[in-house]
């Protein structure tokens, strides 16, 4: 008796044992994830596809890529690139037409710019390329800060410039256009759109500053951390909890340059032409990845007061780190904070 | 059942705990640092070998220690230091308590967290 006891003990607790680890196996690591890092817009740009072939999900990395690529090129203000008219050639071509057919991407943004730029109060000007350039010189060359009367002269820019007629024309009055504050967003919603219409709809997009997720697999809800502006190693201030949003962070604490004991950071205000300071960083939660970026940016540059009233029009919430290091958050923004 | 098969089972069964305890070991986490119920802090604990944070307490600065996935708090302004002595905490089970300072430290399983926005 004692033996047989022996006997069961010795071969039913291995048994168990491997199938535990058998079982671990089949539920947590064959779950068939796949990532991408890619890297346009300036921007280190992370893919995660979940629950998918490995096929299915490498045709789908290169057709991201083919996108964030063609969105990239068509937004470049440096650099031209065959076939395309993009920001460069609508700026510097020497074509003597008196219009330019562009990309209907291209096209899209711009229409999207000019419209957001009569809803914010021309806070959000995409005309502002001139100015865009002159901070972008001090900022890599880090040799000072434009002064007042350089920015004024250079402030030549106007939107009345950029017009666009029918069948994706473009009047070619050679505007200095800058779409840093749509190209990114726009960009990862038409990569939220392109997994949507192939059936993929466990994913993770991050580009940066702006995420966008579909629905988790095996669980209800992507969690989002959001990045401490004060911290150097990555610390995360608040996670919030979605599935089929898009977070967006506008911030002037990952691309700045110091001057003087002074920080100048890349998002600028229309009025003043400098660096906008009422806050440290903002996200947006919305549906849209396109409608999150220019929120974003656009609630950036007002005083947190006044993106307050001015987001309740929007299907969207807000979380605002500010200079005092405390935290706003918008009315409805417990939705996303519950698990 | 003679002396091989036992050495044999055994093998089996020391290498499958093994496997289970480098299994739940490998999750990163990250601390939740609360003062007075307030959320002050997230940090992740896999990403530096040893590093310092200082958080506002109630009787002053405390200091918390990461040192390779495990936290503790190294320094704080108390009658009896009863947090700074209670060592690392690195498991979702465990956490700190510092009543007099009422800041508390949690750790909560890093697959909480899918990705970061910055």
């Amino acid at each position: 008796m004692q033996r047989k006891l022996n006997y069961v003990i010795w071969i039913a607790i291995p048994i168990l044992l491997i199938l535990f680890v058998i079982f671990y196996f089949c539920t947590k690591n064959v779950e068939n994830t796949f990532t991408k890092n890619l890297f346009y817009m300036d921007t280190y740009i992370y893919i995660k596809i979940e629950n998918q072939s490995k096929e299915k999900a490498e045709e789908a990395f290169q057709h991201i890529e083919q996108i964030y690529q063609e969105y990239h090129q068509l937004a470049d203000r440096y650099q031209a690139y065959d076939g395309i008219n993009n920001l460069y050639t609508i700026h510097y071509n020497t074509d003597p037409s008196e219009t330019l057919t562009l990309d209907p991407r291209l096209y899209q943004m711009l229409t999207f710019g000019k419209e957001w730029y009569v809803i914010s109060n021309g806070k959000i000007d995409i005309s502002m390329g001139n100015i865009i350039d002159v901070w972008k010189q001090y900022r890599t060359t880090q040799t000072g800060v434009p002064t007042l009367e350089e920015l004024t002269l250079n402030d030549t820019g106007s939107i009345k410039d950029i017009v666009l007629l029918e069948n994706n024309q473009i009047q070619n009055t050679h505007p200095n256009i800058d779409l840093g504050a749509i190209a990114k967003g726009y960009a990862t919603e038409k990569v939220g759109e392109y997994l949507e219409s192939i059936g993929i709809t466990n994913y993770i997009i991050n580009a940066g500053g702006n995420v966008k997720v579909g629905t988790p697999y095996q669980k209800e809800k992507y969690a989002i951390g959001i990045e401490d502006p004060n911290s150097q190693s990555g610390d995360i201030f608040k996670v919030v909890y979605g599935q089929n949003i898009s977070v967006v962070t506008s911030g002037g604490y990952e691309r700045y340059y110091e001057y003087n004991g002074q920080k100048y950071h890349h998002i600028i205000d229309p009025d003043t032409n400098m660096p906008s300071n009422w806050m440290k960083s903002v996200t947006i939660i919305t549906k849209d990845s396109s409608l999150g970026d220019i929120l974003s940016t656009l609630l950036f540059l007002l005083p947190i007061e006044e993106g307050q009233e001015f987001i309740k029009q929007f299907d969207a919430e807000a979380i605002w780190y500010t200079n005092e290091d405390t935290i706003i958050t918008s009315e409805g923004i417990e939705i996303y904070e519950q698990k | 059942m003679n002396k091989n098969d036992q050495t044999l089972i055994g093998c089996i069964v020391i290498i499958c705990l093994l496997f289970i305890v480098t299994l739940n070991h490998s999750d990163h986490n990250v601390a939740v640092v609360y003062y007075k119920n307030e959320i002050i802090k997230k940090i992740d604990l896999s990403l530096d070998d040893i590093k310092e944070y200082q958080v506002n307490g109630e009787n002053g600065i405390v200091t918390l220690e990461v040192n390779r996935g495990r936290i503790r708090v190294k320094d704080e302004n108390s009658p009896l230091h009863l947090c700074s002595k209670q060592g690392y905490i690195s498991k979702s089970t465990e956490s700190i308590v510092c009543l007099p300072n009422k800041i508390v430290i949690q750790i909560e399983q890093n697959n909480d967290i899918d990705t970061v926005v910055k």
